[in-house]
């Protein structure tokens, strides 16, 4: 059987870098005073970028003429240097714990900026009324709760949204995968009721879903659905104002999409056994071979996107309603309906990076060079979240460091490990293609991962230090850092006092 | 030609010459083998029938329901077929993208069941893939389905083995074509027809086309997706090309405009593929050759397809009285009233108000006294002229004043002597604080 015939490039996977992150990590002289002064692993993030971002989906939404807020969604990174800059743009914060709901105040959101979402305790759902932030319900017994508290502790009437579930299609059925969160469609009448019986204590604002798939048709569907329930709403004389339509616009991470379509092709050859291993034993990334066939599915995030954040969510507006047919955007408009939305991961795209030392590199029984870093897969999730892509190599500059242990020049396939004593302890569980063999001393930056790759997961297994965070800033043209938490959006008048 | 039943209809299609001024091959007779021809417009009426008709007595007698991952042909035939004796028929598929033909299904009387677009973030609480659950569902079912599996079933490769093959040699006057193309999608149709030629003739040679990686031509799979598939086998194929959309849509107007032949994409990608594959040997060429193609189905479910990416075939003139056409003076001469002036305007002197918005937004809530025409219908109306006097004042409403302005410059060059655009739309009535209702 005749292949198309392949280049001669290895199989980099290189990452999307916008002119600000490319421009940090091309600081290679800072990077390693950085790493030199506050150790390895280091995260840096990149503020500005973030209000970029925010400017980037507020457009969209004039685009359709359409009012609402951007909630940042806080989980997607731990970092108050962006926390307290998104503070000075006009977004506002999506906060999943009682402490991410103190760090946003203590960053400079006021409660009215605030919306409160997923699972919550009594202490959460206490602090979240008491600053009149918007109360993400995730089913009828939170709502009662809720009432509950507010009643016995004499606070003000708290803005809740009505998060939804369940969504059927018309037309052929759009199957979703179900969620344990909100409250399911066919339950929507008996969660009016009880909203009805409350609203001494609740004030409706409106409807949400948060639908964790990269599916358009899904989401239009559920949109949809929201909008027809707020009639309800309408009808039974309450006042909501907005649907909220939760994130997971995606992220492009990936520069070339010729280079993740011909990996992904090589990596099903690999799990068939035709081609020499790309991963670490043969992992299979979620496919496996069954008698020369290919079964299972990849589960990776699609690394490569045409069409990711605002200009998914522009998507996703222009769509029609499946059975009112209108463009989703018109609908909302034409009903007088503000758009909510909830990007975490796309907010933070090109925000940040993890940068590791080379600790050792050496090189298995059967050939296959080892590079040793000096931090865990814990403490950069890509993998964990399937996010495929290669890091960049960031030389030491200074020739003092020891000659590499092979002397290898040339594009290289190396694997990473880290710095648990595990032997799961991988960073990726694929070969990644670098330019050269890195030496002792160098710095391999992990760019892009300020949306859940970067301190998500970070633990002190081990006692392995966690990763200090860095903000880095241009002032007169040149590069500036702060540690996370000395960093404030007023870094400009400070300097000039 | 009298039949019992419309499946008797099935394969004896016929095999077409493709004229030479067309391909402009010189050595090589280039045929086409009309499978869109077929009942139910496909090649896969043959494997659908194959794969159910002899299971189809017990599946009655039981009341089976026929289920089969597909969102295509396969799924058109079965759900005829299932429809015929009675039965109810359902398809599980992950690649819905055509909506005519989805729509068709519906029609047919299918039940079609899209599977969940991809986690944003990944599960690994999440099972396994879904389609292993659709197989997992249908075996712990303990019965009540008739599974057809189009990917692994030996009898949709018999089909072809039996019918399309040896047709195609009957209609060579026995001899085996040299080169045989056809589009791989559940491989079934190429490795059927390749083996029966191969029987007549063991070097023929075979080529099979797949699409682009990131491209979508119904029916065909990607060089990764025939992985996937029970009825692939390499060693079928002497070669295995690309085609883009592009190309296969190339391939259909060809077809369609030269031929008479009013094939879908697929059959565009063949054609396409096989003339691409067959000029550089043509070049060298002493003899005659023979070549065959499949043209899988018809054209006209793929419209919205083809509009997408080529929309400049459907090119309409320009047509009278369209907003498309104002200019910036035409917009600048256009009368708005803001909200306060409009409450007064209303009260003296009763204009038409007309809501352009969607009827569901209309119900919902509006101006008291205001008529809807949603604005898709407005500006059919205004293709033929007035829908009212020119001497009725007109209060034209949309949701933000944008649409309604432009809509009220094209009234006053059509001669309407008072139409005026309400000023920041519904909203703005809203923002300020007029009322609204809701009947």
């Amino acid at each position: 059987m005749q292949q198309p015939p392949l280049p001669d490039e290895p199989l980099y996977l290189e990452p999307r870098l916008e002119p600000l992150l490319r421009s940090a990590l091309d600081s290679t002289g800072l990077l390693h005073t950085l790493v030199d002064a506050l150790g390895s692993p280091l995260n840096v993030v990149l503020p500005e970028q973030l209000a970029e971002n925010v400017a980037r989906f507020r457009a969209v939404h004039r685009r359709h003429h359409l009012s609402g807020e951007i909630y940042f969604a806080h989980k997607a990174n731990r970092s108050s240097a962006l926390v307290r800059q998104l503070a000075a743009t006009d977004a506002g914060i999506d906060v999943a714990s009682a402490a991410e709901l103190q760090h946003a105040l203590g960053a400079g959101f006021t409660g009215p900026r605030i919306m409160a979402t997923g699972p919550k305790n009594p202490e959460f759902l206490w602090l979240a009324a008491r600053v009149g932030a918007t109360v993400n319900l995730d089913s009828q017994a939170e709502l009662e709760q809720l009432s509950a508290l507010v009643r016995k502790q004499g606070l003000p009437r708290v803005p809740v949204l009505l998060r939804l579930s369940g969504f059927r299609s018309p037309g052929t059925a759009v199957l979703s995968r179900p969620s344990r969160f909100g409250t399911d469609l066919a339950e929507s009448a008996a969660l009016l009721d009880a909203v009805e019986r409350h609203q001494d204590a609740i004030e409706l604002t409106g409807a949400a879903y948060h639908l964790d798939t990269v599916g358009l048709p899904e989401k239009a569907v559920a949109l949809e659905a929201c909008v027809r329930v707020l009639d309800e709403c309408r009808r039974r004389g309450l006042r909501p104002a907005a649907v909220d339509i939760g994130g997971g616009f995606g992220v492009n991470y990936l520069a070339s999409q010729a280079q993740w379509e011909r990996y992904t092709t090589e990596l099903s050859e690999s799990v068939l056994g035709r081609r020499p291993a790309l991963t670490w034993q043969r992992h299979g990334y979620g496919l496996r071979a069954e008698s020369g066939r290919l079964r299972g599915a990849l589960s990776l995030y699609p690394a490569h996107r045409a069409v990711a954040a605002d200009g998914y969510l522009d998507e996703l507006l222009s769509l029609d309603a499946p059975s009112l047919g209108r463009p989703l955007a018109t609908l909302l408009l034409e009903n007088l309906y503000d758009l909510h939305i909830e990007p975490g991961r796309a907010l933070v795209d090109q925000c940040g990076a993890v940068l590791a030392k080379v600790v050792e590199v050496r090189r298995t029984p059967a050939g296959e060079p080892l590079v040793r870093l000096d931090l865990n897969a814990a403490d950069v999730g890509l993998e964990q979240h399937g996010v495929l892509m290669d890091p960049l190599l960031v030389p030491r500059q200074a020739p003092a460091h020891a000659p590499a242990p092979t002397g290898a020049g040339g594009a290289v396939g190396v694997y990473l490990v880290g710095n648990l004593c595990l032997e799961s302890d991988l960073i990726t569980r694929r070969q990644v293609f670098l330019p050269e063999l890195p030496r002792a001393g160098d710095l391999l930056a992990f760019a892009n991962t300020a949306g859940y790759c970067m301190d998500f997961t970070a633990n002190r297994a081990m006692r392995q230090p966690i990763a200090r965070t860095a903000a880095l800033y241009r002032e007169s043209g040149s590069w500036r850092w702060r540690l996370d938490d000395q960093y404030w959006p007023v870094h400009a008048l400070g300097e000039t006092r | 030609m009298r039949y019992d039943s419309i499946t008797e209809a099935i394969g004896d299609t016929p095999l077409v010459r493709i004229d030479e001024q067309v391909h402009g091959l010189r050595n090589i007779d280039l045929y086409a083998k009309l499978e869109m021809l077929n009942p139910f417009g496909s090649v896969k009426d043959r494997a659908a029938w194959q794969m159910t008709r002899q299971a189809l007595p017990a599946a009655v007698e039981r009341g089976d329901t026929i289920v089969e991952l597909s969102s295509g042909n396969t799924a058109k035939a079965l759900a005829l077929i299932a429809g015929m004796h009675g039965l109810p028929f359902r398809s599980v598929t992950n690649r819905m993208k055509v909506p005519e033909v989805k729509e068709l299904l519906l029609l047919l009387g299918a039940e079609i069941e899209e599977l969940p677009g991809q986690a944003e973030c990944l599960d690994p609480t999440d099972p396994d893939d879904p389609l292993t659950r659709v197989h997992r569902m249908l075996s712990e079912a303990d019965g009540g389905y008739l599974h057809t599996d189009q990917y692994y079933s030996a009898l949709n490769t018999q089909a072809h083995l039996t019918g399309t093959g040896p047709e195609i040699l009957r209609d060579l006057d026995g001899r085996a074509p040299d080169h045989f193309i056809a589009c791989v999608g559940t491989a079934g149709s190429s490795t059927g027809v390749a083996a029966a030629l191969r029987a007549g003739d063991p070097g023929v040679e075979v080529l099979g086309l797949v699409a682009h990686k990131s491209d979508f031509i119904p029916g065909i799979r990607t060089i990764d997706e025939v992985h996937e598939v029970g009825l692939f086998d390499p060693a079928t194929y002497d070669a295995i090309e690309s085609v883009t959309s592009d190309e296969a849509i190339d391939g259909m107007l060809t077809l369609i405009r030269r031929c008479g032949l009013l094939a879908g994409p697929t059959g565009g990608a063949a054609y396409y593929g096989a003339v691409r594959h067959l000029r550089s040997l043509d070049a060298e060429l002493t003899g005659r050759r023979t070549a065959v193609f499949i043209v899988c189905d018809r054209v006209e479910s793929y419209l919205s397809y083809i509009r997408r990416r080529r929309p400049e075939l459907f090119n309409q003139p320009p047509r009278p009285n369209s907003v498309a056409t104002l200019t910036a003076a035409d917009l600048a001469a256009a009368r708005a009233v803001d909200v306060e002036a409009a409450r007064k305007w209303i009260a003296a002197e009763r204009p038409l108000v007309v809501d352009l918005r969607g009827p569901f937004a209309y119900a919902a809530l509006h101006i008291e006294g205001s008529i809807n025409i949603v604005d898709e219908l407005f500006d059919e109306l205004l293709h033929g002229g007035l829908p009212f006097s020119r001497t009725q004042p007109v209060l034209l409403a949309c949701p933000v004043g944008e649409k309604s302005l432009a809509y009220a410059a094209l009234l006053t060059r059509m001669g309407h002597r008072d139409a005026r655009s309400l000023a920041g739309g519904v909203v703005g009535w809203r923002d300020a604080g007029a009322p609204l209702v809701r009947d």
